[in-house]
């Protein structure tokens, strides 16, 4: 007789199971999007009533939320190690398609920021590693989709589903970049101003650069966040963004044409988030001209999401998306 | 209530994995895994990144750590996990793991609060009487002055800083003045050239009646920058020695006015700034002067460990304190009105 205990936490359930050889002794589950930490021991506690010997702990390894995940994935580690038993890992979309009666198949959980963790199954089998993607390139794809919400994983489903899987799938790397080398960032002030407009008339040529008067008053602002990104003791980038009520408002992120794709808008970005975090303001919201498309991938993989447009903002022409991001 | 129990705890708040393992007031093991270098090159702690590397490491800390005290999971009376503050993500690892642990061996579990820790682990190696105490928690996350009426059951904050820790304030002025990182070492060292009285730096929040036992520091780095602007040629040790000596005194100086109000005879200082040296002298001469008791743990145990965590349980078990309930919930932010989680 061989007792599992099965644990996933990889979406908003967190769903436990005691199987014996292939019989359900018992499944409980709970639906809390934050609560896995304090559900989980709960549940497994209901379950070693029932019967407190067991011979292996199965463990639902993603892809899914990563700290809701975590939980399941180190206290069923842990566990194990405590009672000197093996632990497997299986990927958790395929319990959701154990649940599939059809052939061809898409599991998808929510990944957040509008993205689905996915995979394809044919003849019941996965035939994908798991993945990310945005909702609607799932949709281009011709085989039905059971969501989260339609299914959960469910750990009496758990000990079935083969594999050995010894990492957790995160799919997505941590929002982490290197800062760019050699590049130091600090506030800006009067002397950077005869930089900052040359590059000013260099960029915007035709879309309104700020004249250096434009520069001091914003300087001298209330509420006003201003840096400079410097190398080699040059200016090659700044950013700012002012204090409006429950919002910030980043007024501008310029970078030197030389010094793009260095990561340098993006640490600016970070830190406007972050100055803005520490206003405890609502949002965040910005103007990106319709058009700059090196620069609207970037503010909506930080989260910002598109709101309305404003024609010819930046002149003739020249529109403008306003996006926000709630905080 | 057992006097000497043998108590195992784990600490996952920020980047350091740690497990400790004590017997009553002995400490056996303390190891620790830190994910600091990966964080390096972020200019910072990058949570998930944090969350990731305790995953990793758990089990060969949890594995050298039991080696190291030559016991056995199945020997351990009770454990103890950080519950809070930290960050979220990262104090799950630790609290999951815990669970797990104690719900496979039907062992009690301790949810702890992270600054008590820092106190408590005085406990540690040594006979001497733990008197009711004034603790100065001085680290690059925490800068608080805290009231402790009893290690395990009631210690609560009268002060904390209201911007930087003074950690981050060390780390913001060496690279202001082009020295290491982490600040804290390299501006002690360079301070030792310099002339403490060359330049009068502000004490923040000392004059008026508000935030008596507050800190802030902000004033002092900005006072800092000014005056290397308006003095390009300054001498870098009399600058960093001046820093330092505004830092410490106002350091020192609230916590003995606080032992002083509060009617307390000792004063504990703990958290990474505790190994500067000057912070050490100068705590030392006006304890001396002020006829309090000084206590300063030994640096290993200064910084995040394990050993802290396990140090505050033993001693929450031997005072008949209550394990927590099942399913204690991490908290980030928190402040001390638990000890011991409910």
């Amino acid at each position: 007789m061989s007792t599992v205990l099965a644990i996933d936490t990889s979406t908003t359930r967190t769903t436990v199971a005691l199987v014996q050889d292939g019989n359900v002794l018992l499944a409980l589950h709970h639906d809390d999007p934050i609560a896995h930490g304090e559900i989980l021991p709960r549940l497994v506690s209901q379950l070693l009533e029932v019967e407190n010997s067991i011979d292996e702990v199965v463990i639902g390894m993603g892809p899914g939320p990563f700290t809701g995940l975590r939980v399941g994935i180190v206290f069923g580690q842990s566990f194990a190690f405590a009672r000197n038993i093996p632990w497997r890992g299986i990927c958790s979309l395929d319990s959701m398609a154990a649940q599939v009666n059809e052939p061809d198949f898409i599991i998808a959980v929510d990944a957040r920021r509008k993205e689905f963790f996915w995979a394809q199954y044919i003849d019941g089998v996965r035939v994908t590693e798991p993945n990310v993607a945005l909702r609607q390139v799932l949709e281009r794809l011709t085989s039905p989709i059971y969501k989260e919400g339609d299914l959960y994983p469910s750990a009496q489903f758990m000990p079935a589903v083969s594999g050995d899987v010894r990492e957790p799938i995160y799919v997505r790397r941590p929002d982490a970049y290197p800062i760019p080398d050699g590049v130091t960032f600090r506030p800006m002030n009067a002397l950077d101003l005869i930089t900052a407009v040359a590059l000013e008339k260099s960029i915007y040529n035709g879309e309104g650069p700020w004249s250096i008067e434009q520069f001091r008053e914003e300087l001298a602002g209330a509420g006003r966040y201003y840096l400079v990104a410097e190398k080699a003791g040059v200016v090659v980038g700044y950013c700012g963004a002012m204090l409006t009520g429950d919002v910030t408002d980043i007024l501008t992120i310029t970078v030197d044409e030389k010094y793009r794709r260095y990561g340098i808008g993006r640490e600016f970005l970070k830190r406007l988030i972050d100055w803005s975090r520490n206003k405890k303001v609502e949002a965040i919201m910005l103007e990106v001209r319709i058009g700059n498309d090196a620069a609207q991938p970037l503010y909506t993989s930080n989260g910002f999401y598109p709101l309305n447009t404003r024609k010819d903002y930046y002149g003739p022409g020249l529109s403008a998306l306003v996006m926000r991001k709630d905080l | 209530m057992m006097s000497q129990p043998l108590v195992l705890g784990i600490e996952t708040s920020c980047d350091e994995t740690a497990v400790g393992i004590v017997r009553g007031r002995n400490l056996l093991a303390n190891v620790i895994s830190s994910s600091v270098e990966e964080h390096a090159r972020f200019g910072g702690v990058v949570p998930e990144i944090a969350s990731r590397a305790h995953l990793e490491a758990m089990h060969s800390v949890l594995n050298r750590a039991l080696a190291e005290a030559k016991v056995s999971l199945a020997d351990i009376d009770a454990f103890g996990v950080t519950a809070g503050p930290g960050l979220i993500g990262a104090l799950l690892v630790g609290v999951s793991s815990a669970s797990g642990l104690t719900l496979a061996l039907n062992k009690p579990l301790y949810g702890v609060n992270h600054l008590s820790a820092h106190l408590a682990v005085d406990a540690l190696n040594s006979e001497h009487h733990l008197n009711p105490a004034i603790g100065l928690l001085v680290s690059g996350g925490h800068s608080s002055i805290l009231k402790v009426s009893h290690y395990a059951s009631d210690v609560k904050v009268i002060g904390s800083t209201l911007d930087d820790a003074a950690g981050e304030a060390f780390d913001k002025i060496a690279r202001i003045l082009k020295l290491d990182f982490p600040g804290g070492p390299a501006i002690d060292r360079v301070a030792k050239e310099g002339d403490a009285q060359a330049i009068d730096f502000p004490r923040g929040l000392t004059s008026g009646s508000d935030h008596l036992y507050d800190f802030s520091f902000s004033g002092l780095k900005t006072a800092v920058s000014r005056y290397l602007q308006k003095v390009p040629a300054a001498k870098v040790a009399d600058v960093a020695a001046s820093f330092q000596e505004a830092v410490v005194d106002v350091l020192i100086s609230k916590a003995l006015a606080a032992a002083k109000s509060e009617g307390m005879e000792s004063l504990v200082i703990a958290g990474g700034v505790a190994a500067n040296s000057r912070l050490r002298v100068v705590a030392a001469e006006r304890c001396a002067k002020a006829g309090i008791e000084l206590r300063i743990p030994p640096m290993e145990l200064c910084t995040d460990n394990g050993a802290m965590v396990a140090a505050l349980t033993s001693l929450a078990v031997s005072s008949g304190v209550h394990a927590s309930s099942l399913g204690l919930a991490a908290e980030s932010a928190t402040g001390l009105d638990q000890v011991i989680w409910a």
